[in-house]
């Protein structure tokens, strides 16, 4: 479903406009109802394959498709997500939906079953600023799922989460690949990567350095732990 | 807790030093006589928008200038610099015109305040009362043989504005013809005589008498020139009040 | 369109419930109210002194909306990273910068209507009286400060929020004076000074030409015909600086 080939992003940096190359060439696929994981240490270069997979930067070099009918196929869910201080979760949640055109009462519709999806139904009255971390998340999740997406990109879902979240957060997951749709995931959490991960890639200073599923790297260590320092340390 | 005692002591200490040297300063700083006042020229460059505002903070200022040296030293050096500001940015503001004139009166600059007028009253040609107070300052304060004759003019223009009340005509006749000229005092009594009600007609009469010749043929000379400028009723009516008693 | 609906009414909810706003807004009701005290002092000009003061206050007040919601409308959605959110969907930069600012027209109408009715109210009970003029001149205030926010806007997609909001005062500010710029154009005798100068003077919102708050104190004899043309004017300015908003926010990464 994803493809990625040969992807460079420079950036300027500072006051003289130094430039930076934060990806040097990423090679990625991700296949249609995988679970996929992307991982690796801080400033690995995940969240900008990302985000120039979905637009927020232009690529220096290469290409991404994401082999979908455009963003109204997607869904996102940034890092430590923030949204609108003033908006309920039931308002901030409609805003989504009418973003993709949803009339008004398939829009309430939608917006009571994402809330009882995430386990917000009673907060959604609530301004978000009121909302805890845990609750921005989920939040952050139901927002993703607005449009039902082919494709589900989540940066960090299981952050800030209590056991419960986390749980309920899985368990969507497996739902939506139960359902035929493709998430793939930014975690530092690997043991929510080997339960729930079909396959995974390992980025370190903006390449790729290892892909494969998650078979194929514990045939190589006892732990993906182990497995995933082995890559980055080498 | 000893801490905190002594924070708020202190906090406490120095709220109350606060509000009892306000409170025992002088209600009022000493006014000066000579203050800074900006050109007009300067906020006529300015903004058209904010113009009209600048105006009426300099009114106020210019208010409360004039009262605390009218109840002080009597003096209002920037008297003239603040009546020129305000009417200058807003000539159609009739109250400051009106009262930065006899302010400019009181500060002994009469010829300011007919100034003033004069600038007003062509901004607002459809407003009598600036021509009838230049009336009033010609007649009070002009000097010389004609300063009559001059307020009579100012009244007679006054008096030629549409909605300007009656007594003006009657004022400029009074005026002209204590200035020396009767015949025009005369012609304007019998404006007064045929466009008045009762009252008017009486002070007509009253005001006739007191310039026309005693004599019959020299008073019949003299009010000749009224056939022909008022209805034919009231001419008669008119000279049978002004030869009443003269016999045929 | 869905889109530009769906931020409009967002930007107008967001903006109107900020707690900042209310504090705002109830201070510039003192003001107008404060010119009943000026009017105490004026030797019974009051009716002049609460619409004069009344309509630099709504003016002043309404400055300061406009530029400080405007200059973070932008920014805070980019600084707080909710341009994730929005971008990763179907939106259109175009569609994000045109809703921000209708939704804040929105804001900005309720603002002004409340003070301008507050001010017309106190008007009448002073007075006895209100002419609609008042009101007319809150409108065409309101239209002043669309332009500033189009600007403001325009700018915040450049640099800082600060930056933006006291970029969005001066041009408040020289927009006041446009008439000073263009009688510049024909003072100088050197050709590169004079084009300056008329560059300057277009590239400048002529803003006090459809301010009447003149008129509303009888200072002013209004033509509507040309103040008509002068908003046509002002409303095709805030286009531009709208698509150029866009153009330069097309180009901005995240």
């Amino acid at each position: 479903m994803i493809t990625v080939v040969g992807l460079h992003k420079l950036v300027a940096v500072g006051l003289r406009r130094r430039r930076v190359e934060i990806l040097k060439g990423v090679d990625l696929r991700v296949d249609r109802n995988d679970v996929f994981g992307l991982l690796g240490p801080n400033g690995a270069g995940k969240t900008t394959t990302v985000k120039v997979a979905l637009g927020l930067m232009r690529p220096s070099s290469g290409s991404v498709e994401l082999g979908v009918d455009g963003l109204s196929q997607v869904g996102y869910m940034p890092e430590n997500p923030y949204f609108y201080d003033y908006l309920s979760g039931r308002e901030f949640l409609g805003f989504c939906a009418r973003l993709f055109g949803f009339e008004a009462a398939a829009r309430h519709d939608r917006v009571e079953q994402l809330l009882r999806d995430v386990g917000l139904a009673e907060a959604a009255g609530t301004h978000l600023r009121k909302y805890s971390k845990g609750m921005l998340q989920r939040i952050g999740i139901a927002q993703a799922l607005v449009n039902d997406p082919e494709l589900v990109l989540l940066d960090e879902p299981m952050t800030g989460l209590d056991p419960v979240g986390r749980v309920e957060v899985k368990r969507i997951i497996e739902r939506l690949h139960e359902r035929g749709k493709t998430v793939m995931f930014n975690s530092h959490i690997l043991s929510d990567v080997h339960e729930l991960c079909s396959r995974i890639a390992i980025m370190r200073t903006g390449r790729v350095v290892w892909q494969g599923t998650v078979h194929e790297a514990l045939a190589e260590a006892a732990t993906l732990e182990e497995f995933f320092m082995q890559v980055v340390t080498s | 807790m000893l801490r905190r005692v002594v924070a708020v002591v202190a906090v406490v200490v120095c709220a109350a030093g606060v509000v009892a040297y306000q409170a025992t300063r002088p209600a009022r700083a000493p006014a000066t006589p000579r203050v800074f006042v900006p050109s007009p020229r300067f906020f006529l460059d300015f903004s058209p928008s904010f113009r009209t505002s600048i105006a009426d903070a300099y009114y106020l200022n210019m208010v409360q200038y004039y009262g605390e040296h009218a109840r002080g030293d009597g003096r209002f050096d920037s008297l003239p610099q603040m009546v020129d500001l305000v009417t200058r940015l807003s000539p159609h503001f009739a109250r400051a015109n009106i009262f930065g004139a006899f302010a400019l009166i009181d500060a002994g600059r009469p010829d300011l305040s007919a100034r003033v007028l004069r600038r007003a009253f062509s901004e607002n040609p459809g407003d009598y009362r600036y021509p009838s107070y230049l009336g009033f300052f010609a007649y009070r304060y002009g000097k010389g043989k004609t300063k009559d004759v001059v307020a009579a003019h100012w009244y007679q223009k006054a008096a030629s504005i549409p909605g300007s009340p009656s007594y003006l005509t009657r004022l400029a006749a009074v005026l002209m013809g204590k200035g020396g000229e009767t015949q025009k005092a005369i012609l304007m009594w019998g404006q007064v005589y045929s466009a008045g009600d009762k009252y008017a007609r009486q002070k007509a009469v009253v005001g006739l008498e007191r310039i026309l010749p005693k004599e019959k043929q020299a008073r019949m000379k003299a009010v000749a020139p009224l056939y022909g400028t008022m209805p034919k009723a009231d001419f008669e009516a008119l000279i049978a009040e002004l030869f009443q008693g003269y016999g045929q | 369109m869905k889109q530009l609906v769906a931020i409009t009414i967002n930007t107008f909810k967001e903006t109107i419930r900020d707690r900042v706003l209310a504090v705002i807004v109830v201070f510039a009701l003192l003001m107008i109210a404060g010119g009943l005290w000026l009017g105490s002092i004026s030797l019974g000009e009051q009716g002049r002194m609460i619409k004069d003061f009344g309509l630099v206050a709504v003016t002043g007040f309404g400055l300061i909306v406009a530029v400080f919601v405007a200059a973070n409308l932008v920014h805070k959605e980019v600084e707080k990273r909710t341009v994730y959110v929005l971008f990763s969907k179907p939106v259109s930069r175009a569609a994000f910068i045109t809703g921000k600012f209708i939704g804040l027209c929105g804001t900005m109408a309720v603002v002004l209507a409340g003070m301008g009715l507050f001010l017309f109210a106190l008007v009448w009970i002073v007075a006895g009286q209100a002419s609609g003029m008042v009101l007319l001149a809150v409108l065409m205030i309101y239209v002043q400060l669309l332009a500033v926010v189009a600007v403001t806007i325009f700018f915040s997609t450049m640099g800082s929020a600060i930056l933006a909001a006291v970029l969005g005062i001066c041009v408040f500010v020289a927009g006041q004076l446009s008439h000073n710029v263009l009688a510049l154009t024909r003072l100088g005798k050197n050709p590169i000074t004079e084009a300056l100068s008329w560059v300057v003077y277009v590239i400048i919102p002529n803003l006090s030409a459809v301010d009447v708050k003149a008129g509303a104190v009888g200072e002013q004899t209004l033509a509507w015909g040309q103040i008509g043309l002068w908003v046509a004017y002002l409303l095709a300015y805030i286009v531009v600086a709208l698509a150029l908003a866009t153009v330069i926010f097309r180009r901005k990464e995240f």
